[in-house]
């Protein structure tokens, strides 16, 4: 028995330490984030970094290092400010347009600035620095320079919280601006689509999407998207039309909140024909 | 042997020094050479495939402490890579091996795996073009490498090779 281990061992010793070793190290991989692994880590790391700093010394006899450090630390405060003023410059800009954009809106526009995003797959939602101080009030309309970020759905004293397009709870009637035929725009996880749509209702790709006069929600022919494909239904008689949002959820920083309450008037007489049926 | 083993360790930690230090300014877009490589194969071609890959190993536990990185992806690489070299262990060739341009082409052929297989388990960006990953993350490193070692085949240690 011996002897048969004894030859294996002579014959595939290189393989057998190669794979005894390298699965120590996969362990050790898997175990990096370990507090004991942890500890030997930084405890050898700092002592070998003593010999690193020593040595980045001697390589640099000319450096003085007082002065280096002060310009290091200018430096980075300038870094900083560089960084501040270029922001500034790009906030600048998208204010531009929105106030260019404030000028073609009859709403009164309250402007607010994204404090907070939760962006996940369903629950696209965003908490913006206005709230019933500045008028704000459950159900207005949210948007950008580009167009449609969403609504309110809940607000305090100073902040609201807006429910975005990219929440499955959203659902929206939209128009193509083309052809001008309705429908109802929702998110289903990955796209914002609009579903059960004639075959026959002429939708092309690159079609603009906006609200539609239908909504009670929304002042009509606010830009929403535009048609970037579309599937047909398993029946093959309905088509769902694929809309790329304007906004882009995951950059946004400004908005603007549109002082336009729903109509409360048109919802009961719709409400009174539905009830009619 | 064993005081090769010894040798090698001694010479590892000031290279590890320099690696940290001096090799950063030699980097070229994250193409750095790697002097730690270099010495695993100068000791694998004079040790012999088993002993190549447990110093490999040696040298991937030292450096994945002494640099910060995650533990166990220098350790593996490098274990690797001495396994490699020693294919090309002979001792009979030995001195052919490490004083003429062969020295270089096994340089170059476990620098480009050790790289592969570091930068897999360090930076992997799965949305990054393989062929991309192979050349620029593989082939490049190992040429460096390489070019970096190519002083020793012209003063090559004699003592080490007695």
């Amino acid at each position: 028995m011996s002897s048969v281990v004894n030859k294996i061992w002579y014959r595939f010793k290189e393989y057998i330490v190669l794979i005894f070793l390298l699965v120590i190290s996969l362990i050790l991989l898997s175990l990096s984030n370990k507090p004991p692994v942890k500890k030997v880590k930084t405890f050898a790391f700092s002592g070998f970094t003593i010999l690193t700093s020593a040595f980045s010394k001697i390589i640099s006899p000319f450096e003085n290092s007082i002065e280096n450090s002060r310009l290091r630390e200018v430096n980075a405060r300038l870094m900083l400010e560089v960084n501040k003023l270029r922001q500034d410059g790009v906030q600048n800009q998208e204010l531009k347009k929105m106030l260019g954009l404030k000028d073609s809106s009859s709403f009164p526009l309250i402007a607010a600035q994204v404090i907070a995003k939760y962006v996940s797959t369903s629950q696209g939602n965003l908490v913006i620095n206005v709230g019933n101080n500045e008028k704000v009030k459950y159900g207005m309309p949210v948007i950008n320079d580009r167009g449609l970020v969403g609504i309110i759905v809940n607000n305090t004293q100073d902040f609201s919280v807006v429910r975005t397009l990219q929440n499955s709870e959203q659902k929206l009637a939209v128009m193509d601006q083309r052809s001008r035929y309705n429908g109802v725009l929702e998110w289903n996880g990955a796209n914002l689509i609009i579903k059960n749509i004639p075959k026959s209702y002429d939708m092309e790709v690159g079609d603009k999407i906006v609200t539609s006069n239908f909504s009670t929600k929304f002042p009509p022919s606010i830009p929403v998207g535009i048609i970037s494909g579309g599937t047909t239904d398993k029946t093959g008689l309905l088509n769902n039309i694929i809309v790329k949002p304007f906004v882009d959820f995951a950059r946004i920083e400004n908005v603007f909140v549109i002082g336009f309450i729903p109509s409360t008037i048109k919802n009961n007489l719709e409400l009174n024909l539905y009830h009619q049926k | 042997m064993y005081s090769l083993y010894v040798k090698a360790i001694i010479i590892f930690i000031p290279l590890a020094v320099l690696q940290l230090t001096i090799i950063p300014f030699l980097a070229y877009h994250q193409i750095a050479p790697d002097l730690i490589l270099i010495l695993l194969v100068y000791f694998t071609l004079m040790m012999g495939q088993l002993h190549g890959t447990i110093l490999g190993f040696i040298f991937g536990f030292l450096f994945d402490i002494f640099s910060g990185g995650i533990i166990g992806s220098a350790m593996f690489s490098k274990t690797l890579s001495g396994f490699i070299a020693g294919y090309f262990y002979n001792e009979n060739k030995m001195e052919v091996n490490l004083k003429s341009f062969m020295l270089l082409f096994i340089i170059f052929v476990t620098g480009t795996v050790d790289a592969i297989v570091y930068s897999f388990f360090s930076t992997a960006d799965i949305q990054t073009n393989l062929l991309i990953i192979f050349f620029e993350q593989g082939v490049l490193p190992g040429l460096y490498s390489a070019f970096i070692a190519s002083p020793l085949i012209i003063f090559y240690p004699r003592k080490m090779l007695s």
